[in-house]
């Protein structure tokens, strides 16, 4: 029975949220569709992922319809606050600097330590990493990070997608890759030991939340409510579970 | 021959034939395919709308008016002088905020007006762009840059139609209106069909740049479908294909510049019945 | 918006001041080995040897029949496949592989194939009576090609090879949006877009970038003006035709 009050809260933010802009029918989710097990395009070219079944949970529970809607990563915020959807699902961390533009909803993924990868049998140091080239998804957290902690003397290499990133460390184009551990776990365990981990974890960004403009506090709050619910009822670890693995669970 | 063609799809993927064709049909393969739709109708649009910006600057540069004609070389000296791919994200982005500044003058209080800091001022003067919009912004962009291209052509075409013909139809008792309408512009289209020819093969070839407008088009699915995948349950596990999907498009577009050059040369030599010229 | 606000402008000017070299860097860098290339697919392309004619013919086609957007994607990827097999063992995947490289290659490939529809078409301008005259008076068919057939044959190409230069200069905006992005290393494009995403003024930042392509492009005319002047200058003026930013000359 808990379950029930928030959502009829929900509802009712819902509502208001409808009633209010005339333009927006429903609430379109602007996700990257290229960062698997997340938001991919599976083989039937149908979106799919760990925030394509939340966000549709979630939307479920606010009682809206939504639209999903693919964006290139990079262009992903300026493009929500132009408008052309209103919440962007595509495990992007919640950090300070982008706070500062968008607001983020409570988060669906606990803090997730960045890791490195490269192929089997490279070693590095990296108390003391130099002439390394160094791959990274461009405006992404550890794109900054590898900037600030190894910008001197290696090579900083950005792509559009995270995919192509990978494909050049396939290809020994790249030493090592730094990406979200939740990304590049599966793609380890797939390659079967091509690709290991190397080097120590580190925490850069926060957990991971659905961002909304500056100005649309009320849809905020009904996609916070409806995670709220989502996780209270085992919802959200059922999820995390199926997509991440066994060991995937929101701590309390 | 078939069996030669399937032993050698057969050793291209170290797969049986059945099994590959099965790929190339899944549903992401059918969404590349289909995606061949943006191309075609931002070529056509595009094509169309270049055609009229071209019989527009033509008329601006030969305009009796000085203001007109500067106008006129203006606009084909500024696409002239930036490449296509800025203006083509450029123009969508201006013309969103635009439309929304308009908009916002009409639909947000004053007082939201003077005081917002986010744009735009308000809620109701948010103008979404889906696939659609974008789709249609794209078709405006490609019209107004191959525009200028064909207002040049056409502008050649008018000056090259024979002064001669002209004399004649004035001699014959038409008018200026006549002349210039039934002799001028009439024949001008067989002097510029070569040029605009020309301009539809540099067209054509811009629409491989809708993909930089969220436009699911052919090449955001060669970059999707080709990209490597490690992971069964996101689809078929393989490496890195992309080069396979790009030589594939590479290709397509030979195919599509082919036909293309085919189809003017018909139209060409039927405009050209009982001219007499080359 | 402060649109016109001068220090707006001047700083966007300023920030976009390096990345400008980028692409004049991409350009400048293609042209050495594009313009040779052009010449020899164009010679190449009316061989009496079928095969080569055969082939160059076929080069030119498909890389002036698909687009450069393609080509750049397409060439990065396959040379990205060759990688473990070829470049790795020679130790030369860090010079092939960079954008630095890469960039001009894919436009030399690509400039190359219009250039030499344009030297094709000046090559078969050659006023045959300067040619016969060669002949008559004993020279070699090497002496011919050096000191009467090229000479014409640049002139006559000359006001569209400018063009074509231009395109290639505006070329250039394609590479990052295709290639990876090393350090620092951003073009014009590149920052124009990174500085709309701060601000969201796409007037201001696309139309400082768009300036820079304009004033460079005249530049370029403007230089080639000159040249041609001289490649001109023993010709009656009368005969001349000047060189403007108009596009005269299709790609």
């Amino acid at each position: 029975m808990i379950v029930i009050r928030p959502l009829a809260a929900v509802a009712a933010t819902a509502a208001l949220v409808l009633a209010g802009p005339a333009l927006a029918a429903d609430v379109r989710i602007a996700t990257e569709g290229a960062y698997a097990p997340w938001n991919y395009l599976d083989d039937n070219g149908e979106l799919a992922g760990y925030e394509i079944d939340l966000g549709n949970e979630v939307c479920a529970r606010a009682g809206v319809e939504c639209e999903w809607v693919i964006n290139e990563w990079d262009s992903i915020i300026p493009n929500l606050q132009a408008g052309n959807y209103d919440v962007i699902m595509a495990g992007m961390s919640i950090t300070d600097e982008r706070m500062e533009m968008i607001d983020f909803s409570e988060a669906y993924f606990p803090p997730d330590p960045s890791r490195y990868i490269a192929l089997a049998g490279a070693e590095f140091d990296f108390d003391a990493l130099s002439g390394a080239k160094i791959g990274a998804q461009g405006a992404t957290i550890q794109a900054a990070y590898a900037e600030e902690n190894f910008g001197d003397g290696n090579t900083i290499l950005t792509y559009e997608l995270p995919d192509q990133s990978v494909a050049d460390l396939a290809a020994g184009n790249i030493d090592i890759i730094i990406a979200d551990g939740s990304y590049l776990e599966p793609i380890v365990e797939g390659s079967d030991g091509a690709m290991v981990f190397v080097g120590p974890d580190v925490m850069i960004g926060g957990g991971v939340g659905a961002g909304t403009r500056k100005d649309s506090a009320d849809l905020n709050a009904a996609i916070s409510a409806a995670l709220v619910s989502i996780k209270e009822d085992g919802t959200l670890d059922k999820l995390m579970v199926e997509y991440f693995g066994e060991a995937a669970a929101f701590p309390e | 021959m078939l069996d030669a063609l399937i032993a050698w799809s057969g050793g291209a993927f170290g797969e049986d034939w059945a099994a590959r064709l099965s790929y190339l049909t899944n549903g992401k393969h059918l969404a590349w395919y289909a995606s061949v739709r943006f191309t075609l109708i931002a070529a056509f649009a595009g094509a169309a709308i270049a055609v009229l910006c071209g019989l527009l600057g033509a008329a601006a540069l030969r305009s009796g008016l000085a203001p007109l004609r500067w106008l006129g070389t203006l606009y084909i000296t500024m696409v002239r002088g930036i490449p296509d791919v800025l203006f083509f994200l450029f123009f969508p982005l201006a013309f969103e905020q635009a439309v929304e500044w308009v908009m916002a003058q009409r639909l947000c209080g004053a007082e939201v007006l003077a005081s917002s800091t986010s744009w735009p001022p308000c809620q109701a003067a948010q103008w979404y762009l889906g696939t659609g919009e974008y789709l249609a912004l794209a078709c405006v962009s490609l019209g107004i840059v191959y525009g200028a291209f064909a207002a040049n052509v056409i502008n050649g075409a008018m000056t090259a139609v024979p002064r001669g013909q002209l004399e004649a139809a004035v001699a014959y008792g038409f008018t200026q209106r006549q002349v210039f309408w039934r002799f001028q512009v009439r024949q001008m289209w067989i002097y510029a069909l070569p040029g605009l020819s020309n301009v539809w093969m540099l067209l054509l070839k811009a629409t491989s740049l809708l993909s930089l407008l969220q436009i699911q088009d052919m090449v955001l699915w060669a970059n999707r479908i080709g990209a490597p995948n490690y992971i069964a349950r996101v689809g078929t596990v393989h490496g890195d294909w992309r080069w396979r999907y790009y030589l594939a498009l590479f290709v397509f577009y030979i195919l599509l510049t082919l036909v293309s050059e085919y189809l003017f040369r018909r139209l060409s030599a039927r405009a050209g019945r009982g001219m007499a010229i080359g | 918006m402060s649109l016109l606000a001068d220090s707006a402008v001047v700083e966007t000017a300023r920030a976009l001041a390096k990345p400008a070299l980028f692409n004049i860097y991409f350009a400048l860098a293609s042209i050495p080995l594009g313009f040779p290339f052009a010449l020899a697919l164009a010679i190449g392309r009316d061989s009496r040897v079928k095969l080569i004619a055969l082939l160059c013919r076929g080069y030119i086609y498909a890389f002036r029949g698909s687009p450069l957007f393609i080509q750049f994607f397409m060439v990065y990827s396959v040379m990205l496949a060759f990688n473990l097999e070829y470049w790795k063992p020679l130790g030369i995947d860090h010079i092939v592989l960079h954008p630095l490289f890469l960039g001009p290659l894919v436009l030399v490939l690509n400039t190359a194939a219009y250039g030499a529809e344009i030297f094709s078409g000046a090559l078969k301008a050659v006023p045959s009576g300067q040619l016969e005259a060669a002949r008559a008076v004993g020279m070699s068919r090497f002496q011919i090609f050096r000191s009467v057939t090229w000479p014409n044959a640049l002139r006559i190409a000359w006001p569209a090879y400018t063009n074509e230069v231009v395109f290639l200069f505006h070329a250039t905006a394609l590479v990052y949006f295709t290639l990876p992005v090393i350090d620092n290393q951003k073009d014009l494009m590149n920052m124009a877009g990174e500085l709309f995403e701060r601000d969201y003024n796409v007037f201001l930042h696309y139309s400082v970038a768009a300036g820079y392509f304009l004033v460079i492009s005249a530049l370029i005319f403007w230089l080639a003006g000159l040249v041609y002047k001289r490649l001109t200058r023993h010709l009656d003026p009368q005969a001349r035709t000047g060189m403007r930013m108009r596009p005269n000359y299709l790609r």
